[in-house]
């Protein structure tokens, strides 16, 4: 069963198409990989999946239900979270409390917030830092911060921009774990990443996009043996 | 956690303040200076508004004083031309102040950082001049009298003291609760908050209802205090005494607005003698606070207790 349907997505700025007729979809409980080379597109496509970008044209269905042009406040309650390239914490809150806003905001109780902050503070081997202020996080913990923030209630499905970007090597592998459990569990994903060894470990599935549109789709070691897909990255051989 | 460890310290702090407010009848006896404490809590409670706003919702309004003139013409007028008895002309004021702040918060929903203060800027030369010109109805700039509560200056001394008190366990019992976790995700990164589900829209408008009906509250009781309300109360100098007061006491902490409040108000008072030099002397001190310690005497007061902890 599609979990979330993209249809002839459209985004254009000024004369520039960023994101021109993209068709795809995410199965439910997939764990599915978006490349491409930078200006391809792929930050904003998820920018109008997570509601911060309303498309030109083309429909955004999750299980059935239209999500295009809505807030983001709408697309995170309806379980559309994502997590930004450029990592967004909330600075002078503690790394509890920024857990606890994600929980509280999506319905937790607080007791039960406070509990699965806790949870999630170990998980990804935050203890120490659970009561430091946000902003005293080192850039790669800021992202682990980010990434927890996404799933204090499980999404339908998590959008993450370069999760792994400037990323000690320690907490990648604490996030790339993270994400082969809970995808193992059942949890969908879309993973935005230019780590090839880490999208051709964790996704069976991949997107390669290009200029705005989708080169290739499929198993990702065909896709990534793909002809275009490798002229979209080193430039064409007749060029 | 350690974020409500630092709010239930700074609240116990404001509580040892409110204290020696408290017990200073005891040794401050003349009523000019019972009368200089009485204002300086009026601004205390004006600065725990704005802060509210400002210092933990990153809102930055330039209109904190503006509210405390609707809410005290709120009564004002009431009374004057009706007849409404204070006990429902200071309800009023504080609903009218607190209905003109959501409306303001509406307006400026999208606007951010010098946008959003220009805006509460002209929004206060706007209300401060059509209440001055509007003679038939307000007495324009001669001001309109008021009804008194009592002669008796200690009981007012006391009743802003318990309004001071009331505010200051409301502020603290909010900022606890998930409220507070919301308005502080705003401040820091609205744009993360909403990606993270919490609604932008309703918490702003709910912090610019609370912060103007707090404004609207200090200017209810001082409208009744002084027996005289004019458009001299919302006068841009009176918001920005606000504004330094809480920036001097240490913004986005619960104790110092309260510290500024009185801090300031009472070196104004000591200063009076040697003319107009009080803005002077508290600007320089906000640019100094702002590039040394951002975090006011309160950050400071912290700092030297954590040095001597280590």
């Amino acid at each position: 069963m599609s979990s979330l349907e993209v249809r002839a997505l459209t985004k254009s700025f000024g004369g520039l198409k960023a994101v021109d007729r993209v068709s795809f979809s995410v199965r439910s409980g997939e764990l599915l990989g978006l490349i491409g080379p930078n200006g391809s597109g792929k930050t904003t496509v998820l920018n109008m999946l997570s509601g911060h970008l309303k498309p030109d044209g083309g429909e955004i269905l999750l299980d059935g239900e239209p999500v295009h042009g809505r807030t983001p406040e709408w697309a995170a309650r309806h379980g559309l979270l994502r997590m930004f390239q450029l990592t967004r914490v909330f600075r002078r809150m503690t790394t509890l409390d920024n857990l606890m806003t994600a929980g509280c905001a999506l319905g937790l109780s607080y007791a039960d917030a406070q509990e699965r902050a806790h949870q999630l503070v170990t998980d990804l081997k935050l203890e120490r830092l659970a009561t430091s202020d946000a902003g005293e996080l080192s850039g790669g913990q800021q992202k682990l911060l980010e990434f927890g923030c996404c799933f204090m209630v499980p999404p339908r499905i998590a959008l993450l921009d370069e999760p792994f970007a400037a990323v000690h090597p320690t907490m990648k592998e604490i996030m790339a774990g993270f994400i082969r459990r809970e995808h193992a569990a059942g949890q969908t994903f879309l993973l935005v990443s230019h780590d090839m060894p880490v999208i051709v470990e964790l996704c069976p599935r991949t997107i390669c996009m290009n200029a705005g549109l989708v080169l290739a789709d499929g198993e990702t070691r065909a896709v990534l043996n793909d002809r275009q897909v490798i002229e979209a990255y080193l430039g064409s051989a007749t060029a | 956690m350690r974020s409500h460890q630092r709010l239930r310290h700074e609240f116990a702090g404001s509580l040892g303040l409110l204290a020696l407010v408290a017990l200073a009848p005891a040794v401050v006896t003349n009523d000019y200076w019972l009368g200089v404490l009485i204002v300086s809590m009026y601004f205390a409670l004006l600065s725990a508004g704005w802060n509210l706003l400002a210092g933990y919702t990153g809102q930055f309004s330039l209109a904190p004083a503006t509210f405390a003139m609707i809410g005290a013409y709120g009564t004002g007028l009431l009374a004057y031309h009706w007849n409404i008895p204070p006990w429902i002309g200071i309800p009023a004021g504080i609903l009218v102040a607190g209905l003109i702040g959501a409306a303001l918060g509406r307006i400026v929903m999208r606007l951010r950082g010098p946008y959003l203060a220009l805006t509460t800027l002209s929004f206060a030369e706007i209300m401060r001049i059509v209440i001055g010109n509007s003679y038939e109805f307000t007495r324009g700039d001669l001001g309109l009298s008021v009804p008194g509560l009592t002669d008796v200056r200690l009981a007012w001394y006391y009743v802003f003291l318990a309004i001071v008190v009331l505010v200051q366990i409301g502020l603290y019992a909010l900022l606890k609760s998930r409220a507070g976790l919301y308005l502080q995700a705003i401040r820091d990164d609205e744009i993360g908050a909403a990606s993270r589900g919490v609604d932008t829209v309703f918490w702003k408008t709910a912090s610019f209802t609370i912060s103007t009906a707090i404004s609207g509250l200090a200017g209810v009781l001082y409208a009744h205090f002084s027996q005289l309300v004019s458009p001299e109360l919302g006068l841009i100098l009176q918001s920005g005494l606000v504004i330094c007061m809480v920036f001097i006491g240490g913004i986005g902490s619960l104790i110092g607005p309260l510290i500024g409040a009185f801090l300031v108000y009472l070196s104004s008072e000591a200063l009076r003698e040697v003319g107009g030099i009080q803005l002077i002397v508290f600007s320089i001190l906000v640019i100094l606070v702002a590039r040394f310690f951002r975090e006011g005497l309160w950050g400071l007061v912290r700092r030297l207790m954590k040095e001597r902890a280590a």
